[in-house]
Protein backbone atom coordinates (compact mmCIF):
# COMPACT_ATOMS: atom_id res chain seq x y z
CA UNK A 1 0.00 0.00 0.00
CA UNK A 2 1.56 3.16 -1.39
CA UNK A 3 1.95 5.88 1.80
CA UNK A 4 1.29 9.47 1.24
CA UNK A 5 2.17 11.95 3.49
CA UNK A 6 0.20 15.43 3.26
CA UNK A 7 1.51 18.73 4.38
CA UNK A 8 -1.18 20.57 5.83
CA UNK A 9 -1.84 23.96 4.39
CA UNK A 10 -2.31 26.34 7.72
CA UNK A 11 -3.10 30.01 6.58
CA UNK A 12 -3.39 32.54 9.73
CA UNK A 13 -4.06 29.86 11.80
CA UNK A 14 -6.86 28.06 9.90
CA UNK A 15 -6.17 24.93 7.90
CA UNK A 16 -7.48 25.30 4.37
CA UNK A 17 -9.50 23.03 2.05
CA UNK A 18 -6.61 21.82 0.01
CA UNK A 19 -5.61 19.92 2.71
CA UNK A 20 -8.78 18.06 2.85
CA UNK A 21 -8.78 17.57 -1.57
CA UNK A 22 -5.24 16.08 -1.49
CA UNK A 23 -5.88 13.60 1.30
CA UNK A 24 -9.08 13.11 -0.67
CA UNK A 25 -6.96 12.23 -3.47
CA UNK A 26 -4.39 9.82 -1.49
CA UNK A 27 -7.31 7.50 0.05
CA UNK A 28 -9.29 7.71 -3.65
CA UNK A 29 -6.02 5.80 -5.16
CA UNK A 30 -5.96 3.42 -2.25
CA UNK A 31 -3.21 4.62 0.01
CA UNK A 32 -2.39 5.04 3.53
CA UNK A 33 -2.55 8.70 4.59
CA UNK A 34 -0.69 10.76 7.13
CA UNK A 35 -0.62 14.44 7.43
CA UNK A 36 2.20 16.92 8.94
CA UNK A 37 1.40 19.96 10.14
CA UNK A 38 4.03 22.82 10.69
CA UNK A 39 3.96 26.25 13.12
CA UNK A 40 2.82 27.71 16.01
CA UNK A 41 -0.48 27.04 18.46
CA UNK A 42 -1.70 24.15 16.53
CA UNK A 43 -3.01 22.06 18.97
CA UNK A 44 -7.11 23.32 18.26
CA UNK A 45 -6.28 22.38 14.92
CA UNK A 46 -5.66 18.01 15.14
CA UNK A 47 -9.24 17.34 15.33
CA UNK A 48 -9.72 19.03 12.07
CA UNK A 49 -6.06 17.85 10.55
CA UNK A 50 -8.09 14.23 11.23
CA UNK A 51 -11.22 15.02 10.13
CA UNK A 52 -9.46 16.14 6.85
CA UNK A 53 -8.81 12.78 6.57
CA UNK A 54 -5.79 11.91 7.89
CA UNK A 55 -4.74 8.81 9.90
CA UNK A 56 -1.63 9.42 11.58
CA UNK A 57 -1.07 13.73 12.43
CA UNK A 58 2.74 14.70 12.79
CA UNK A 59 2.75 17.56 14.56
CA UNK A 60 5.59 20.47 14.87
CA UNK A 61 4.31 22.80 17.40
CA UNK A 62 6.76 25.43 18.37
CA UNK A 63 6.64 29.52 18.51
CA UNK A 64 9.64 29.37 16.44
CA UNK A 65 7.77 27.48 13.84
CA UNK A 66 5.47 30.40 13.24
CA UNK A 67 7.40 32.23 10.61
CA UNK A 68 8.09 30.56 7.65
CA UNK A 69 11.77 29.77 7.14
CA UNK A 70 12.19 27.14 4.06
CA UNK A 71 15.20 25.21 5.87
CA UNK A 72 13.37 24.50 9.48
CA UNK A 73 9.91 23.53 7.35
CA UNK A 74 11.55 21.29 5.17
CA UNK A 75 13.31 19.50 8.11
CA UNK A 76 10.31 18.94 9.69
CA UNK A 77 8.82 17.44 6.36
CA UNK A 78 11.79 15.09 5.72
CA UNK A 79 11.55 13.89 9.69
CA UNK A 80 7.54 13.17 9.21
CA UNK A 81 7.93 11.46 5.74
CA UNK A 82 10.65 9.42 6.79
CA UNK A 83 8.98 8.47 10.31
CA UNK A 84 6.25 7.23 8.13
CA UNK A 85 7.95 5.90 5.82
CA UNK A 86 5.84 8.02 2.79
CA UNK A 87 6.55 7.13 -0.77
CA UNK A 88 4.03 10.58 -2.09
CA UNK A 89 4.95 13.67 -0.36
CA UNK A 90 2.37 16.13 -1.40
CA UNK A 91 2.15 19.96 -0.70
CA UNK A 92 -0.49 22.14 -1.55
CA UNK A 93 -0.13 25.21 -4.18
CA UNK A 94 1.11 27.26 -1.93
CA UNK A 95 4.44 29.65 -2.06
CA UNK A 96 5.69 27.50 1.26
CA UNK A 97 5.37 24.49 -0.49
CA UNK A 98 6.96 25.94 -3.61
CA UNK A 99 9.99 27.15 -1.39
CA UNK A 100 10.25 23.83 0.48
CA UNK A 101 9.51 20.87 -2.17
CA UNK A 102 12.75 20.79 -3.44
CA UNK A 103 15.33 20.98 -0.63
CA UNK A 104 12.64 17.87 1.15
CA UNK A 105 13.09 16.30 -2.53
CA UNK A 106 16.88 17.04 -2.69
CA UNK A 107 17.21 15.53 0.99
CA UNK A 108 15.41 12.57 0.40
CA UNK A 109 17.13 12.23 -3.06
CA UNK A 110 13.50 11.96 -3.86
CA UNK A 111 12.29 12.89 -7.64
CA UNK A 112 10.53 16.63 -7.23
CA UNK A 113 7.61 17.99 -9.80
CA UNK A 114 5.57 21.10 -9.29
CA UNK A 115 2.13 22.21 -10.03
CA UNK A 116 0.95 18.29 -10.70
CA UNK A 117 -2.85 17.97 -11.74
CA UNK A 118 -2.61 14.10 -11.38
CA UNK A 119 -1.28 11.06 -9.95
CA UNK A 120 -1.65 7.47 -11.72
CA UNK A 121 -0.79 4.56 -9.84
CA UNK A 122 0.32 1.56 -12.07
CA UNK A 123 1.28 -1.17 -9.60
CA UNK A 124 4.66 0.43 -8.29
CA UNK A 125 4.81 2.53 -11.09
CA UNK A 126 4.13 6.12 -10.13
CA UNK A 127 2.98 8.70 -12.84
CA UNK A 128 2.06 12.46 -12.91
CA UNK A 129 0.40 14.95 -15.32
CA UNK A 130 1.23 18.46 -14.97
CA UNK A 131 0.88 21.23 -17.33
CA UNK A 132 4.04 23.00 -18.65
CA UNK A 133 4.51 26.26 -20.92
CA UNK A 134 2.30 28.58 -19.67
CA UNK A 135 -0.33 25.82 -19.68
CA UNK A 136 0.22 25.58 -23.51
CA UNK A 137 0.82 21.26 -23.06
CA UNK A 138 0.69 18.75 -20.58
CA UNK A 139 3.41 16.55 -19.41
CA UNK A 140 3.03 12.98 -18.53
CA UNK A 141 5.94 11.80 -16.41
CA UNK A 142 7.54 9.14 -15.14
CA UNK A 143 8.59 9.20 -11.37
CA UNK A 144 12.16 7.00 -11.63
CA UNK A 145 13.13 7.42 -8.05
CA UNK A 146 11.83 5.77 -5.17
CA UNK A 147 10.14 8.44 -3.27
CA UNK A 148 8.37 11.74 -5.38
CA UNK A 149 8.10 15.20 -3.75
CA UNK A 150 4.85 17.09 -5.51
CA UNK A 151 3.42 20.65 -5.55
CA UNK A 152 -0.25 19.73 -6.18
CA UNK A 153 -1.75 22.30 -8.32
CA UNK A 154 -4.81 24.72 -7.00
CA UNK A 155 -8.00 22.71 -7.81
CA UNK A 156 -6.41 19.42 -9.53
CA UNK A 157 -8.12 17.43 -6.74
CA UNK A 158 -11.68 17.22 -5.12
CA UNK A 159 -12.83 16.77 -1.51
CA UNK A 160 -14.81 13.76 -0.82
CA UNK A 161 -17.54 14.63 0.90
CA UNK A 162 -17.85 12.90 4.09
CA UNK A 163 -14.10 12.28 4.50
CA UNK A 164 -12.95 11.12 7.99
CA UNK A 165 -9.78 10.07 9.56
CA UNK A 166 -8.63 9.31 12.84
CA UNK A 167 -6.64 11.05 15.33
CA UNK A 168 -3.17 9.31 16.13
CA UNK A 169 -0.60 12.14 17.12
CA UNK A 170 2.76 11.88 16.73
CA UNK A 171 4.64 14.97 17.64
CA UNK A 172 7.89 15.90 16.16
CA UNK A 173 11.27 17.16 17.59
CA UNK A 174 11.65 20.85 16.72
CA UNK A 175 14.52 21.34 13.72
CA UNK A 176 17.23 23.97 14.60
CA UNK A 177 16.62 27.64 13.05
CA UNK A 178 18.02 28.48 9.75
CA UNK A 179 21.19 31.06 11.41
CA UNK A 180 21.93 31.74 7.68
CA UNK A 181 18.56 33.12 6.77
CA UNK A 182 16.75 34.61 9.83
CA UNK A 183 13.78 36.12 9.06
CA UNK A 184 13.40 39.43 10.66
CA UNK A 185 10.36 40.54 9.95
CA UNK A 186 6.73 39.48 8.30
CA UNK A 187 4.84 42.24 6.64
CA UNK A 188 1.29 40.94 7.11
CA UNK A 189 -0.84 41.01 3.93
CA UNK A 190 -4.08 39.73 5.96
CA UNK A 191 -6.79 42.77 4.91
CA UNK A 192 -9.62 40.88 6.42
CA UNK A 193 -10.95 40.02 2.67
CA UNK A 194 -11.54 36.33 1.52
CA UNK A 195 -8.36 34.58 0.35
CA UNK A 196 -8.89 34.17 -3.34
CA UNK A 197 -7.57 30.17 -2.90
CA UNK A 198 -10.67 29.76 -1.30
CA UNK A 199 -13.15 32.30 -3.08
CA UNK A 200 -15.89 30.60 -4.96
CA UNK A 201 -15.97 33.24 -6.79
CA UNK A 202 -13.17 35.44 -8.20
CA UNK A 203 -13.05 38.98 -9.45
CA UNK A 204 -9.85 40.06 -10.79
CA UNK A 205 -9.08 43.92 -12.12
CA UNK A 206 -7.08 44.81 -14.85
CA UNK A 207 -5.96 48.05 -16.91
CA UNK A 208 -9.05 48.71 -18.38
CA UNK A 209 -10.13 49.94 -14.28
CA UNK A 210 -7.04 52.52 -15.26
CA UNK A 211 -7.07 53.88 -11.51
CA UNK A 212 -8.16 53.66 -8.16
CA UNK A 213 -11.56 54.99 -9.06
CA UNK A 214 -11.96 51.72 -11.24
CA UNK A 215 -10.46 49.51 -8.99
CA UNK A 216 -13.06 50.55 -6.55
CA UNK A 217 -16.04 50.51 -8.59
CA UNK A 218 -15.25 46.67 -9.16
CA UNK A 219 -14.29 45.96 -5.15
CA UNK A 220 -17.50 47.11 -4.41
CA UNK A 221 -19.14 44.46 -7.07
CA UNK A 222 -16.77 42.10 -5.17
CA UNK A 223 -18.16 43.11 -1.92
CA UNK A 224 -21.85 42.65 -2.78
CA UNK A 225 -20.83 38.60 -3.97
CA UNK A 226 -17.99 38.01 -1.36
CA UNK A 227 -16.06 37.25 -3.92
CA UNK A 228 -12.04 37.05 -4.04
CA UNK A 229 -10.44 40.19 -5.19
CA UNK A 230 -7.65 39.39 -7.84
CA UNK A 231 -5.68 41.87 -9.97
CA UNK A 232 -3.87 41.50 -13.45
CA UNK A 233 0.08 42.21 -13.60
CA UNK A 234 -0.64 45.85 -14.87
CA UNK A 235 -2.65 47.02 -11.85
CA UNK A 236 -0.26 45.32 -9.17
CA UNK A 237 2.78 47.44 -11.01
CA UNK A 238 0.83 50.60 -11.29
CA UNK A 239 0.27 50.41 -7.54
CA UNK A 240 -3.04 50.04 -7.43
CA UNK A 241 -3.42 46.39 -5.86
CA UNK A 242 -0.93 44.19 -3.99
CA UNK A 243 1.06 41.89 -5.08
CA UNK A 244 -0.76 38.70 -3.45
CA UNK A 245 -3.31 39.93 -5.39
CA UNK A 246 -1.95 39.30 -8.71
CA UNK A 247 -3.66 36.04 -10.48
CA UNK A 248 -1.16 34.37 -13.05
CA UNK A 249 1.51 32.03 -13.77
CA UNK A 250 4.18 33.93 -11.24
CA UNK A 251 1.10 35.14 -9.10
CA UNK A 252 -1.90 33.51 -7.70
CA UNK A 253 -3.13 30.45 -9.42
CA UNK A 254 -6.98 30.35 -9.06
CA UNK A 255 -9.70 28.00 -10.20
CA UNK A 256 -12.49 29.35 -8.40
CA UNK A 257 -16.53 28.37 -9.95
CA UNK A 258 -17.02 31.62 -11.71
CA UNK A 259 -14.04 34.19 -12.51
CA UNK A 260 -15.01 37.49 -13.80
CA UNK A 261 -11.79 39.25 -15.62
CA UNK A 262 -12.77 43.31 -15.61
CA UNK A 263 -10.71 45.16 -17.78
CA UNK A 264 -8.03 42.60 -18.74
CA UNK A 265 -6.78 41.60 -21.94
CA UNK A 266 -5.98 38.09 -21.09
CA UNK A 267 -1.75 37.78 -21.18
CA UNK A 268 -0.84 34.38 -21.74
CA UNK A 269 0.91 34.77 -17.70
CA UNK A 270 -2.84 35.81 -16.69
CA UNK A 271 -4.33 33.40 -18.21
CA UNK A 272 -2.03 30.22 -17.09
CA UNK A 273 -3.49 31.75 -13.71
CA UNK A 274 -6.83 31.09 -14.50
CA UNK A 275 -7.84 29.23 -17.74
CA UNK A 276 -8.83 26.52 -14.92
CA UNK A 277 -11.80 28.08 -13.33
CA UNK A 278 -15.33 26.66 -13.93
CA UNK A 279 -16.83 29.69 -15.72
CA UNK A 280 -15.17 32.71 -16.90
CA UNK A 281 -16.82 36.03 -17.51
CA UNK A 282 -15.14 39.13 -19.50
CA UNK A 283 -15.97 42.38 -19.65
CA UNK A 284 -13.40 44.76 -21.99
CA UNK A 285 -13.93 47.45 -23.96
CA UNK A 286 -11.40 45.78 -26.91
CA UNK A 287 -13.86 43.24 -29.38
CA UNK A 288 -10.64 41.83 -30.07
CA UNK A 289 -9.20 40.74 -26.76
CA UNK A 290 -7.72 37.39 -26.30
CA UNK A 291 -9.82 37.07 -22.74
CA UNK A 292 -12.58 36.25 -24.94
CA UNK A 293 -11.03 33.24 -26.00
CA UNK A 294 -11.30 31.60 -23.19
CA UNK A 295 -14.50 33.43 -21.32
CA UNK A 296 -17.83 31.18 -21.89
CA UNK A 297 -19.89 34.84 -21.45
CA UNK A 298 -18.42 37.85 -22.94
CA UNK A 299 -19.74 41.59 -22.64
CA UNK A 300 -18.07 44.01 -24.83
CA UNK A 301 -18.47 47.10 -22.80
CA UNK A 302 -16.68 50.00 -21.05
CA UNK A 303 -16.45 48.47 -17.72
CA UNK A 304 -17.48 51.64 -15.89
CA UNK A 305 -20.68 51.70 -17.54
CA UNK A 306 -21.17 47.77 -17.08
CA UNK A 307 -20.06 47.22 -13.65
CA UNK A 308 -22.66 49.26 -11.77
CA UNK A 309 -25.25 47.28 -14.43
CA UNK A 310 -24.12 44.36 -13.14
CA UNK A 311 -24.39 45.35 -9.54
CA UNK A 312 -27.98 46.19 -10.58
CA UNK A 313 -28.52 43.18 -11.92
CA UNK A 314 -27.23 40.86 -9.09
CA UNK A 315 -28.98 43.12 -6.71
CA UNK A 316 -32.22 42.71 -8.19
CA UNK A 317 -32.09 38.54 -8.49
CA UNK A 318 -30.48 37.88 -4.85
CA UNK A 319 -33.30 40.22 -3.52
CA UNK B 1 30.95 40.60 -4.33
CA UNK B 2 31.03 37.98 -6.93
CA UNK B 3 27.44 37.16 -8.74
CA UNK B 4 27.05 34.15 -10.45
CA UNK B 5 23.53 34.54 -12.21
CA UNK B 6 21.68 31.38 -14.30
CA UNK B 7 20.15 32.18 -17.31
CA UNK B 8 18.22 29.65 -19.63
CA UNK B 9 17.27 29.63 -23.13
CA UNK B 10 13.45 28.71 -23.44
CA UNK B 11 10.61 28.20 -26.03
CA UNK B 12 8.67 32.00 -26.66
CA UNK B 13 5.68 31.27 -24.95
CA UNK B 14 3.71 33.73 -27.31
CA UNK B 15 3.97 31.40 -29.82
CA UNK B 16 1.62 28.60 -30.51
CA UNK B 17 2.72 25.41 -29.40
CA UNK B 18 2.13 22.26 -31.29
CA UNK B 19 2.22 19.13 -30.11
CA UNK B 20 2.47 15.83 -32.02
CA UNK B 21 2.99 11.82 -31.18
CA UNK B 22 3.83 12.89 -27.62
CA UNK B 23 6.48 15.44 -28.27
CA UNK B 24 6.42 19.34 -29.25
CA UNK B 25 7.10 20.36 -32.91
CA UNK B 26 10.31 21.98 -33.17
CA UNK B 27 9.49 23.66 -36.48
CA UNK B 28 8.64 27.43 -36.34
CA UNK B 29 9.57 27.23 -32.65
CA UNK B 30 11.73 30.57 -31.56
CA UNK B 31 13.79 30.28 -28.40
CA UNK B 32 14.24 34.14 -25.96
CA UNK B 33 15.91 34.57 -23.23
CA UNK B 34 13.43 33.27 -19.77
CA UNK B 35 11.52 35.81 -18.52
CA UNK B 36 12.48 35.71 -14.78
CA UNK B 37 15.96 34.88 -15.86
CA UNK B 38 15.75 38.40 -17.50
CA UNK B 39 14.68 39.73 -14.21
CA UNK B 40 18.27 37.78 -12.63
CA UNK B 41 20.11 39.32 -14.58
CA UNK B 42 18.81 42.97 -14.21
CA UNK B 43 18.92 42.52 -10.36
CA UNK B 44 22.19 41.68 -10.68
CA UNK B 45 23.47 44.35 -13.17
CA UNK B 46 21.56 46.61 -10.47
CA UNK B 47 24.03 45.39 -8.24
CA UNK B 48 27.11 45.67 -10.26
CA UNK B 49 26.14 49.41 -10.73
CA UNK B 50 25.57 50.29 -7.08
CA UNK B 51 27.83 48.08 -5.03
CA UNK B 52 31.17 47.17 -7.65
CA UNK B 53 30.42 43.74 -7.87
CA UNK B 54 32.27 40.93 -10.49
CA UNK B 55 29.20 39.59 -12.32
CA UNK B 56 29.45 36.20 -14.61
CA UNK B 57 26.29 34.43 -16.17
CA UNK B 58 26.01 30.68 -16.77
CA UNK B 59 24.24 28.91 -19.24
CA UNK B 60 23.38 24.92 -19.88
CA UNK B 61 22.92 24.02 -23.68
CA UNK B 62 24.68 24.90 -27.09
CA UNK B 63 23.49 26.00 -30.44
CA UNK B 64 23.03 29.20 -31.70
CA UNK B 65 19.80 30.58 -29.70
CA UNK B 66 21.83 29.73 -26.61
CA UNK B 67 24.80 31.81 -28.01
CA UNK B 68 22.51 34.39 -28.53
CA UNK B 69 20.92 34.61 -24.69
CA UNK B 70 24.10 35.23 -23.50
CA UNK B 71 25.05 37.93 -26.04
CA UNK B 72 21.99 39.39 -24.59
CA UNK B 73 23.23 39.18 -20.93
CA UNK B 74 26.30 40.85 -21.82
CA UNK B 75 24.26 43.68 -23.45
CA UNK B 76 22.36 44.10 -20.33
CA UNK B 77 25.92 44.47 -18.76
CA UNK B 78 27.01 40.57 -17.37
CA UNK B 79 30.72 40.82 -17.22
CA UNK B 80 31.97 37.28 -18.40
CA UNK B 81 29.71 34.83 -19.72
CA UNK B 82 30.09 31.16 -19.19
CA UNK B 83 28.29 27.99 -21.48
CA UNK B 84 27.91 24.38 -20.69
CA UNK B 85 27.61 23.09 -23.33
CA UNK B 86 27.33 19.07 -23.29
CA UNK B 87 25.17 16.92 -25.35
CA UNK B 88 24.53 14.40 -23.16
CA UNK B 89 22.45 17.08 -21.08
CA UNK B 90 19.28 17.31 -23.55
CA UNK B 91 17.27 15.34 -21.75
CA UNK B 92 18.48 16.38 -17.97
CA UNK B 93 16.12 16.88 -15.32
CA UNK B 94 15.97 20.15 -12.49
CA UNK B 95 18.43 18.24 -9.90
CA UNK B 96 20.98 17.33 -12.99
CA UNK B 97 21.19 21.18 -14.32
CA UNK B 98 21.73 21.85 -9.95
CA UNK B 99 24.77 19.15 -10.00
CA UNK B 100 25.92 20.83 -13.21
CA UNK B 101 25.86 24.41 -11.48
CA UNK B 102 27.18 23.33 -8.48
CA UNK B 103 30.38 22.44 -10.27
CA UNK B 104 30.24 25.71 -12.08
CA UNK B 105 29.87 27.72 -8.66
CA UNK B 106 33.04 25.68 -6.92
CA UNK B 107 35.13 25.63 -10.25
CA UNK B 108 35.41 29.77 -9.01
CA UNK B 109 33.33 30.05 -6.33
CA UNK B 110 31.09 33.37 -5.53
CA UNK B 111 29.20 35.30 -2.90
CA UNK B 112 25.93 35.48 -4.37
CA UNK B 113 23.61 33.40 -6.95
CA UNK B 114 21.05 34.80 -8.48
CA UNK B 115 18.47 32.78 -10.82
CA UNK B 116 15.11 33.17 -11.89
CA UNK B 117 12.12 31.71 -9.92
CA UNK B 118 11.87 29.11 -12.39
CA UNK B 119 11.30 28.30 -16.28
CA UNK B 120 8.72 29.63 -18.29
CA UNK B 121 9.35 26.04 -20.61
CA UNK B 122 8.97 23.60 -17.27
CA UNK B 123 7.35 25.93 -14.38
CA UNK B 124 9.44 23.69 -12.32
CA UNK B 125 10.86 26.12 -9.92
CA UNK B 126 13.36 23.41 -8.63
CA UNK B 127 17.29 24.18 -9.78
CA UNK B 128 18.09 27.54 -7.85
CA UNK B 129 16.55 25.87 -4.48
CA UNK B 130 17.88 22.75 -5.35
CA UNK B 131 21.47 24.12 -5.88
CA UNK B 132 21.75 25.54 -2.81
CA UNK B 133 20.72 22.32 -1.38
CA UNK B 134 23.65 20.63 -2.47
CA UNK B 135 25.91 23.59 -1.85
CA UNK B 136 24.61 23.55 1.54
CA UNK B 137 24.09 27.29 1.85
CA UNK B 138 21.02 29.59 2.44
CA UNK B 139 18.14 30.30 0.03
CA UNK B 140 15.92 32.37 -0.09
CA UNK B 141 13.08 32.08 -3.49
CA UNK B 142 10.62 34.50 -5.20
CA UNK B 143 12.09 37.11 -4.07
CA UNK B 144 11.02 41.28 -4.66
CA UNK B 145 13.85 43.14 -3.44
CA UNK B 146 17.83 42.64 -2.50
CA UNK B 147 19.90 44.92 -0.50
CA UNK B 148 23.51 44.58 0.49
CA UNK B 149 24.39 44.87 3.94
CA UNK B 150 28.30 44.11 4.27
CA UNK B 151 30.58 42.20 2.69
CA UNK B 152 28.85 38.79 4.42
CA UNK B 153 25.21 39.76 4.33
CA UNK B 154 22.68 40.91 2.42
CA UNK B 155 18.87 41.50 2.75
CA UNK B 156 16.52 40.18 0.60
CA UNK B 157 12.30 40.58 0.81
CA UNK B 158 10.26 37.39 0.04
CA UNK B 159 6.77 37.07 -1.30
CA UNK B 160 5.16 34.11 1.07
CA UNK B 161 1.74 32.95 1.73
CA UNK B 162 1.06 35.42 4.52
CA UNK B 163 2.94 38.61 3.18
CA UNK B 164 6.10 40.12 2.42
CA UNK B 165 9.25 38.41 4.44
CA UNK B 166 12.49 40.87 5.50
CA UNK B 167 14.82 38.17 5.53
CA UNK B 168 18.62 38.53 6.65
CA UNK B 169 21.16 36.26 4.65
CA UNK B 170 24.42 35.39 5.37
CA UNK B 171 26.52 34.66 2.24
CA UNK B 172 27.14 32.76 -0.19
CA UNK B 173 23.61 32.38 -0.56
CA UNK B 174 21.35 31.74 -3.55
CA UNK B 175 18.23 33.92 -4.29
CA UNK B 176 15.43 33.23 -6.74
CA UNK B 177 13.55 35.79 -8.17
CA UNK B 178 10.27 36.79 -9.41
CA UNK B 179 9.04 39.79 -11.59
CA UNK B 180 8.04 41.97 -9.37
CA UNK B 181 11.56 42.79 -8.54
CA UNK B 182 12.25 45.15 -11.30
CA UNK B 183 12.16 45.98 -15.18
CA UNK B 184 14.52 43.99 -16.87
CA UNK B 185 16.42 47.01 -19.52
CA UNK B 186 16.67 46.85 -23.17
CA UNK B 187 19.85 46.50 -24.21
CA UNK B 188 20.85 49.29 -26.28
CA UNK B 189 22.42 48.84 -30.09
CA UNK B 190 25.59 49.76 -28.33
CA UNK B 191 25.71 47.70 -25.79
CA UNK B 192 24.72 44.76 -28.47
CA UNK B 193 27.93 45.27 -30.67
CA UNK B 194 29.89 45.28 -27.81
CA UNK B 195 28.75 41.88 -26.84
CA UNK B 196 29.20 40.40 -30.20
CA UNK B 197 33.23 40.74 -29.59
CA UNK B 198 33.10 39.42 -25.74
CA UNK B 199 34.21 35.93 -25.30
CA UNK B 200 31.95 32.87 -23.96
CA UNK B 201 33.80 30.44 -21.75
CA UNK B 202 32.41 27.34 -23.68
CA UNK B 203 33.04 24.07 -21.79
CA UNK B 204 31.37 20.23 -21.70
CA UNK B 205 31.61 18.27 -18.96
CA UNK B 206 34.74 17.08 -18.62
CA UNK B 207 36.05 20.66 -18.95
CA UNK B 208 34.04 21.33 -15.94
CA UNK B 209 35.64 18.63 -14.40
CA UNK B 210 33.03 16.21 -14.22
CA UNK B 211 31.18 13.47 -15.73
CA UNK B 212 27.25 12.95 -16.93
CA UNK B 213 27.43 10.02 -14.11
CA UNK B 214 28.20 12.55 -11.50
CA UNK B 215 26.00 14.94 -11.82
CA UNK B 216 22.94 12.30 -11.67
CA UNK B 217 22.63 12.21 -15.88
CA UNK B 218 22.51 8.26 -15.69
CA UNK B 219 19.67 8.05 -12.65
CA UNK B 220 17.32 10.08 -13.52
CA UNK B 221 14.64 10.76 -11.00
CA UNK B 222 12.10 11.32 -13.31
CA UNK B 223 11.37 11.21 -17.20
CA UNK B 224 9.18 12.87 -19.38
CA UNK B 225 7.18 10.34 -21.41
CA UNK B 226 5.01 12.20 -23.47
CA UNK B 227 3.96 15.96 -24.10
CA UNK B 228 0.24 16.26 -24.66
CA UNK B 229 -1.89 19.19 -25.89
CA UNK B 230 -3.82 21.26 -23.15
CA UNK B 231 -7.03 21.22 -23.54
CA UNK B 232 -8.32 24.54 -24.71
CA UNK B 233 -11.33 26.53 -23.79
CA UNK B 234 -13.18 27.76 -26.17
CA UNK B 235 -14.56 30.86 -27.03
CA UNK B 236 -18.57 31.51 -25.89
CA UNK B 237 -21.02 33.98 -25.94
CA UNK B 238 -19.83 37.01 -26.42
CA UNK B 239 -22.38 40.19 -26.57
CA UNK B 240 -22.19 43.60 -27.83
CA UNK B 241 -24.38 46.24 -27.87
CA UNK B 242 -26.61 48.26 -25.24
CA UNK B 243 -24.95 47.84 -22.26
CA UNK B 244 -27.95 47.74 -20.18
CA UNK B 245 -29.56 44.84 -22.41
CA UNK B 246 -26.32 42.79 -23.04
CA UNK B 247 -25.26 42.87 -18.86
CA UNK B 248 -29.41 41.69 -18.25
CA UNK B 249 -28.52 39.19 -20.62
CA UNK B 250 -25.29 37.83 -19.16
CA UNK B 251 -26.57 37.51 -15.69
CA UNK B 252 -29.64 36.02 -16.75
CA UNK B 253 -26.86 33.09 -18.39
CA UNK B 254 -24.59 33.02 -14.82
CA UNK B 255 -27.50 32.25 -12.92
CA UNK B 256 -29.86 30.07 -15.49
CA UNK B 257 -27.62 28.49 -17.63
CA UNK B 258 -24.42 28.31 -16.00
CA UNK B 259 -26.28 28.28 -12.39
CA UNK B 260 -22.69 29.81 -11.00
CA UNK B 261 -24.66 32.97 -9.49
Amino acid sequence: MAKVLVIADIKQGALKGSTAELLSKAKAIGAEAAVVAIGSNLEALIPELANAGSDTQYIADDPGLELFSAGPYASCVVDAANQFGADLIWFSFSESGKAASPRVAAQLGAACATEITDVILNGDQVEIIRPAIANKVKQRVKINAERLVAVVRAGAFEATEGISGTENVVRLATPAADVKAVIKELISDATGEIDLADADIVISVGRGAKDQTGVDLIRALADDLGAGFGSSRAMVDGGFMAHNKQVGQTGKIVAPTLYMAMGISGAIQHLAGMNGSKVILAVNKDPEAPIFNVADYGIVGDLFEVVPLLREEIKKIRS
Amino acid sequence: MKILTTIKKVVDVELTINVEAGAIVEDGLQYVMNAWDENAVEATVQLKENNNAETTMVSIGGGEDNTKIIRRGFAMGIDNGIQIDDPTLTEADSSVFARVLQKVYEKEGYDLIITGKQAQDTDNGQTGIMLAEYLAIPCVSNVIAIEVLDDQHISVSRLGDNGTEIVALELPAVVTVTDSINEPRLPGMRGLMMAKKKKIDVMDLSALGTSFEEVGGTALKSEIVEFMKSETREAGQKFEGDAADITAKVVDLLVNEAKVL
